[in-house]
């Protein structure tokens, strides 16, 4: 088969692209971009294809022999991380060139490829060991381009952050894949359904991969990693890296066998993610913060899926199970696209005008046309809206919940449970990215950054017009997908092989087309209603107020008010507020900052306890000599009392 | 036995005034004294002994009693210093330190499910007091010499236990001890030296500044 070709060629290319990054940037770009279609190409091929590729070397590694395998499941990924890699790269190649960052340029450009190197080899390892390497190596790479901008204070503690938690996941992948290769007795990974011992080490995996997917309680290093990370960064970053953590989940819930009980807490968690990182999003004043919250929605939504794919597995192979898993694989491919090439629009204007702030940005879409335009794809799809992909997606997630109400006992509870969950948290996706649209691109410019700002370049542009190309492509062509998806299901539960298109699909399909028929006709005519007069320009009432400003708009904040209010129990907003006093007022300012809630009021403390606590054991050793024979003698004390006292006995 | 424990009660008393004296010269005195006691206690434990008990004998006699205290003194004159200034536990704590594991070994000894002919012989509490008294040395002195001279009388303690084993350990085992014991005596005086010459003083708490 010549998946295998395809993807040593791809891997090749992209060792190449590491090595040459630092000097030549355009044969990296070359390579890069090569490397990651290529995987692509091999992606596409399993996944239109009907085989699975599998190899297995014959020199140890390590003390292993190698395994990889690409079956549909991590050809889907692969596929993701392929389309990102290299657009990212293309991206990449204007936004943070030699000419703007001569230091980290280089570097960063070395380290992309070894990111998407690793993720690669992590989506296509089978063996437990090596496993584990290409994931530290991928944690590792993410740590460096994180902190490409290493000179800027919140960027390194942003870097620390995201390592600390990574680690703290992999260590419990050491534990996971340990006691794995000890139940098993070989470090070779494969489908083990069968063997209902292992049951308990799926939630060491849910722990491992749920810190780096950004499941809620664990999502502590996501925003501020992908808030200051290079936006390049962060759009590889929340597309396609937070997904590995994903696949780790969707690829062990199908080789595992897994507690029913862990397929609630996945749908439970997955649904308390969805709607608390919308909401949080919706609160943020930082676009970049706001769409790395809105990640940790999508997550929970692909959660939801797989979470009910589980309990449907436990309720006996109920067929609503395979809507949701594909749904949910569905939703990696879109929630990478669109939140890439949101990131991407994200950059465009952090580019232009040097701010994240929305407060401070404005009436861009005058001086950004590409940008403003692909960046409303990417809200559209992000709010799962027709005709674009992420309705479908969520879509296809909806069909199986709503098939899942009418089967019997507590699988419909909790059907109806995330239902509503995602319903709400599709509301506020619709407000969040309303304000991130509305705020960064219409009205007038906030301030001086934002009125002078200027389009990006030829690069970003193309990279950003493909990935929106992608969005309208997947929502307007679902049906094609289809077989892919279902590779996907049956490589994750092959009772549920290939199945024909459900109607479902294939009826939003075609409104999904004509809906994007419609949409120029409707726009056209709107245009030529509104052009046909002539257009009195005037202020707008103004309750009175004979000069204006652009200040007097709405702000992030205050369009945010009401819903942020709702949810003011765990986003605990700090308030700084100075009212106008006296006759003639001169200043006055209303503050309102969001905290890292989570991590302020839960882990930092629990930190802090860990940290006195091995503080306390560090003041133990001192050095002095006396009192370590101190301990020694303390310890044959303890030794003969206990020999005594068990003689005794 | 009656002179056993006798002589193995003037050990004990040894270890109380290795405890409870400030002079260096008198503790180094105090260990060689119990040395030399332990070489005799072969000769009155074997009732028909033959050349090879007289060896380990004289040659415990001579190490512990003349060789090592010998290299003690030097090392003690090289370095100047004659008493133990500030030690960590203080002198009168220490003897009653002394006092009450004295005490509790025999009471523990007197629990040790022991062979019948042990059981009347002051040999495991004794062992026990000694080692007790080692390790006080070792834990409330700051000078690295009384540091020696309590891991000296450790060893001792360690000795007496070996000889409710004399009967059916082979002598080799014993005079291997012994060698071992003095190259351990040589390399601490080496060490102490080199102590002396990197901190010009003898304060094992100044090692602390060797950490990590």
């Amino acid at each position: 088969m010549i998946a295998g070709p395809l993807l040593t060629l791809s891997f090749s290319a992209l060792v190449l692209a590491a090595l040459a990054g630092r000097r030549w940037p355009r044969t990296w770009l070359a390579l890069t971009v090569a490397g990651s279609g290529v995987a692509l190409a091999a992606a596409l091929l399993v996944l239109f294809g009907t085989t699975d590729w599998e190899w297995r070397g014959t020199v140890a590694f390590g003390g292993e022999l190698p395994h990889l395998r690409l079956d549909g499941l991590s050809a889907i990924f692969l596929a993701l991380v392929g389309v990102l890699g290299g657009a990212g790269a293309v991206y990449a190649h204007e936004y943070w060139s030699d000419a703007s960052h001569p230091t980290s340029a280089p570097r960063g450009r070395a380290w992309w490829s070894v990111l998407v190197l690793s993720m690669m080899l992590v989506l296509t390892i089978a063996n437990g060991l090596h496993f584990l390497l290409a994931w530290e190596s991928f944690a590792i790479a993410a740590f460096f381009l994180i902190t490409l901008d290493s000179g800027a204070r919140a960027v390194r503690s942003a870097g620390w952050l995201y390592l600390a938690a990574s680690h703290a996941g992999t260590l419990a992948l050491f534990a996971f894949f340990a006691l794995l290769a000890e139940r098993t007795g070989s470090w070779d990974l494969g489908p083990m359904r069968a063997q209902a011992g292992l049951q308990p080490l799926f939630w060491l995996a849910m722990l491992g991969f749920g810190v780096k997917a950004g499941l809620f309680p664990l999502h502590v290093w996501l925003p501020s990693a992908h808030a200051n990370a290079p936006t390049h960064v962060s759009a590889i970053m929340s597309g396609a890296a937070i997904k590995m953590g994903v696949y780790g989940l969707v690829r062990f819930s199908g080789w595992l066998p897994v507690p029913v009980s862990a397929a609630w807490v996945l749908v439970i968690v997955g649904s308390l993610s969805a709607l608390l990182g919308i909401a949080f999003a919706f609160a943020q004043g930082d676009l970049k913060r706001l769409l790395a919250y809105c990640s940790v929605e999508n997550v929970g939504i692909i959660l939801v899926g797989v979470g009910g794919a589980l309990l449907a597995v436990a309720d006996g192979d109920s067929p609503w199970g395979r809507l949701v898993l594909a749904g949910a694989l569905f939703h990696v491919w879109n929630h990478g696209l669109f939140k890439g090439l949101l990131f991407f629009g994200a950059g465009s204007v952090l580019h232009a005008t040097g701010t994240r702030e929305m407060s401070r940005l404005g009436g861009l879409w005058r001086r950004l046309p590409w940008t403003a335009a692909s960046f409303a794809i990417g809200c559209l799809a992000v709010a799962g809206l027709p005709p674009l992909n992420g309705f479908v997606s969520e879509w296809l997630v909806y069909l199986g919940l709503f098939d899942a109400v009418t089967s019997h006992g507590a699988t419909a509870w909790a059907a109806i449970f995330a239902a509503l969950m995602l319903g709400s948290a599709g509301a506020l996706a619709l407000a969040s990215f309303v304000k991130a649209g509305s705020m960064v691109f219409l009205g007038a410019p906030r301030g001086r950054a934002a009125a002078q700002a200027h389009e990006a370049g030829r690069a970003m542009r193309g990279a950003m017009l493909l990935l929106a190309a992608l969005c309208v492509g997947l929502g307007l062509a679902p049906t094609l997908v289809w077989r892919a998806l279902a590779r996907g299901v049956a490589a994750w539960h092959p009772a549920w092989t290939v199945a024909p298109v459900p109607g479902a699909l294939q009826a939003i399909g075609g409104t999904q087309l004509a809906l994007a028929m419609l949409l120029p006709a409707v726009g056209w005519f709107a245009w030529r209603k509104m052009h046909g007069r002539t257009a009195r320009r005037a202020l707008t009432w103004d309750c009175g107020f004979a000069a204006p400003t652009a200040r007097m708009q709405y702000s992030s904040a205050s369009f945010a008010g009401i819903a942020s209010g709702w949810f003011r129990w765990i986003l605990r907003p700090r308030l700084t507020l100075r009212r106008p006093r006296g006759l003639m007022p001169t200043r006055a300012f209303r503050l309102e900052r969001i905290p890292e809630t989570m991590l302020d009021l839960v882990i930092v403390p629990i930190g802090g306890l860990i940290m006195q606590t091995a503080s306390g054991a560090r003041r133990l050793q001192h050095g002095s000599l006396q009192a370590y024979i101190l301990y020694v003698v303390a310890g044959l004390v303890a030794l003969g009392a206990m020999v005594l006292g068990a003689g005794i006995r | 036995m009656r002179d056993l424990n006798l002589l193995i009660g003037l050990a004990m008393g040894l270890n109380l005034v290795a405890l409870g004296s400030s002079r260096l010269p008198s503790i180094i005195r105090a260990t060689a004294l119990q040395g030399v006691l332990l070489g005799i206690m072969p000769l009155l434990l074997e009732h028909d002994f033959g050349w090879q008990v007289v060896a380990v004998a004289v040659a415990t006699a001579i190490g512990k009693g003349v060789v090592i205290p010998g290299l003690l003194q030097r090392a003690m004159r090289a370095a100047h210093i004659e008493r133990e200034v500030e030690p960590f536990i203080g002198f009168v704590p220490s003897l009653l330190l002394g006092a009450f594991g004295t005490i509790a070994a025999l009471a523990v000894a007197r629990s040790l499910p022991l062979l019948p002919e042990h059981a009347k012989s002051l040999l495991v509490p004794g062992a026990l007091a000694s080692m007790l008294t080692g390790f006080v040395l070792l834990i409330g002195r700051v000078k690295a010499i009384s540091q020696v001279c309590g891991y000296l009388i450790f060893e001792n303690g360690i000795y007496l236990f070996g000889l409710l084993l004399i009967g059916s350990t082979p002598l080799l085992v014993e005079a291997g001890v012994l060698l071992d014991l003095t190259v351990g005596i040589f390399v601490i005086g080496i060490i102490v030296d080199r102590i002396q010459r990197a901190f010009d003083s003898l304060d094992t708490r100044k090692l602390t500044v060797l950490r990590e």
